[in-house]
């Protein structure tokens, strides 16, 4: 019989030679990180960072478990309903809204802006014996760039659905209240640095084929996957400000995206209008929706939710993981 | 050479070894690779005054104990999503038919995630990342001859398990004939 380390030799499921891990150069992914480390740059605390964080068991704040149904002075904490379509006006086809967007641009073409203005919520969410309920973590973020590449970075708590009311700052190893306005980080950038963000030092292009390319070198799958795809665009618009050109080419990209459906009027969390397209759902235990202006196609939001109960982590079918506005 | 130096050459040589440990071990999307093998990084700058000359087994050290953790957590939730969501195809390459089928990978990865986790660790540094009695110390914090004889009985129990499976099927096509 075969020697049974020679079995395991070939039972192995990732050879020396795969392509997805080679030896040698590094991909712009992993020269990026590099980067960053030796830099020491700071680096924007995604979505998934703080689903990673939350759900690898660091404690919340002891005490914060209450103050889900606070009243005027306990925080903001529950997480955010999902945003719901009227389900009273049309759809959209977002193949519409991208020939308004095209008019646009081509009637007052404007260029992409290095920075951007979100508020964004995450649900931090703990899991094991004694986990609490999830806490929402709202937090409004500015960054600013120059033309010498000197900027500033300013994060501040607050959630604007309770002007006022404290919030719960997760931004360090354990969340904690702060009040309403507390400014959680204000950096400033020298010339030259651009904040450190190297992967997006490029500016989108202007052309949805281009543009969908130019994530796709950037974030693993969203050349040919729908859900990475929002997640890059997601990363994009956090680091960008698309003009009207560059507007009509994420509107475009989505109009050319498989599985995204066109579910009806919604107001967001800041109180606009815009059109609501989904993704997910159908089977898949979560859904993403991006929210269209639909007279420009600027986007408005993008959220993920859940669309079944995970008892693990306390959260529920409708329960927002994440939402972020941008402003 | 400055540590940070070290560090950066480091990096680059073994940023693929270490995503190829970290996706034998995972089963899961490419960008969760990613988000440990960037996690790896992150404490092995952190530890950069302590990482030795042979750095590769000491990175599958810090590797093993940021999925152990990052696994409960991260990777778990992302499985937990496709678990609950049916995501079959995600878990069919495990899916093991017995010793006849082809190919044989499955049934021998089979019955290796029978073994405990420390039986399983020693046996794939020493086949999958193709580790020395020495360097698989480095890697899990022991002697070499701590290593070797970790191995010598990971073999054995893994022997019993694949002559069990073997046996089973042997007997199975018995009955049906």
């Amino acid at each position: 019989m075969t020697d049974d380390l020679e079995l395991l030799r070939a039972a192995n499921p990732v050879r020396a030679d795969d392509k997805r891990w080679p030896d040698g150069p590094l991909d712009f992914h992993a020269e990026r990180r590099l980067e960053e480390l030796l830099g020491e740059r700071p680096r924007h605390m995604s979505r998934r960072l703080l689903i990673g964080v939350a759900a690898a068991g660091l404690a919340v704040a002891g005490g914060l478990g209450a103050v889900i149904t606070g009243t005027g002075s306990s925080p903001a904490a529950a997480a955010p309903a999902p945003l719901r379509p009227d389900g009273v006006s049309t759809t959209v086809p977002l193949e519409r809204i991208a020939r308004t967007a095209r008019a646009v641009a081509a009637h007052r073409p404007t260029r992409a802006r290095r920075g951007c203005h979100v508020q964004e919520w995450s649900l931090s969410m703990e899991t094991g014996p004694g986990a609490r309920e999830p806490v929402s973590l709202p937090e409004e973020r500015w960054s600013r760039w120059n033309a010498d590449g000197s900027g500033s970075l300013l994060v501040v708590a607050t959630d604007p659905r309770h002007p006022g009311r404290p919030v719960i700052d997760g931004s360090g190893l354990r969340n904690r209240v702060v009040t309403d306005g507390e400014i959680l980080s204000r950096k400033r950038y020298p010339p030259g640095s651009w904040g450190g963000e190297s992967m997006y030092r490029m500016p989108p292009p202007s052309t949805p084929g281009a543009l969908r390319d130019y994530l796709a070198q950037r974030y693993r799958g969203a050349g040919s996957d729908t859900e990475p795809l929002l997640d890059a665009l997601s990363e994009l618009l956090t680091q960008w400000t698309p003009g009207t050109r560059e507007t009509a080419a994420v509107v475009g990209m989505l109009a050319r995206t498989r599985g995204l459906r066109p579910a009806g009027a919604v107001t967001d969390r800041l109180g606009r209008r815009g059109q609501a397209y989904t993704f997910g759902g159908r089977g898949a235990p979560d859904q993403r929706m991006v929210i269209l202006d639909p007279g420009s196609g600027k986007v408005l939001g993008l959220e993920l939710s859940f669309v079944k109960d995970v008892k693990e982590y306390r959260v529920k079918a409708g329960d927002v993981l994440s939402y972020q506005a941008w402003i | 050479m400055s540590r940070d130096d070290f560090f950066a050459d480091a990096y680059r040589e073994h940023y693929g070894a270490v995503g190829r440990y970290v996706a034998r071990r995972l089963d899961g999307q490419s960008w969760e690779v990613d988000e440990v093998v960037a996690e790896v990084f992150s404490v092995a700058w952190r530890r950069r005054g302590e990482v030795p000359d042979d750095v590769l087994p000491w990175l599958y050290g810090v590797a093993r104990n940021c999925l152990a953790n990052t696994v409960r957590g991260r990777s778990r939730y992302r499985r937990l999503l496709l678990r609950i969501g049916n995501h079959g195809a995600a878990h069919g390459q495990w899916t093991a038919h017995g010793p006849e089928a082809e190919p044989p990978g499955a049934w021998v990865r089979e019955a290796l995630a029978s073994l405990s986790e420390s039986d399983q660790e020693v046996l794939r540094l020493t086949t999958w990342e193709e580790l020395t009695l020495e360097e698989v110390g480095l890697a899990l914090g022991c002697s070499t001859a701590a290593a070797g004889m970790r191995l010598h009985r990971a073999r054995r129990r893994l022997r019993t398990r694949i002559d069990r499976m073997h046996m089973t099927v042997t007997a199975r096509r018995a009955c049906d004939d």
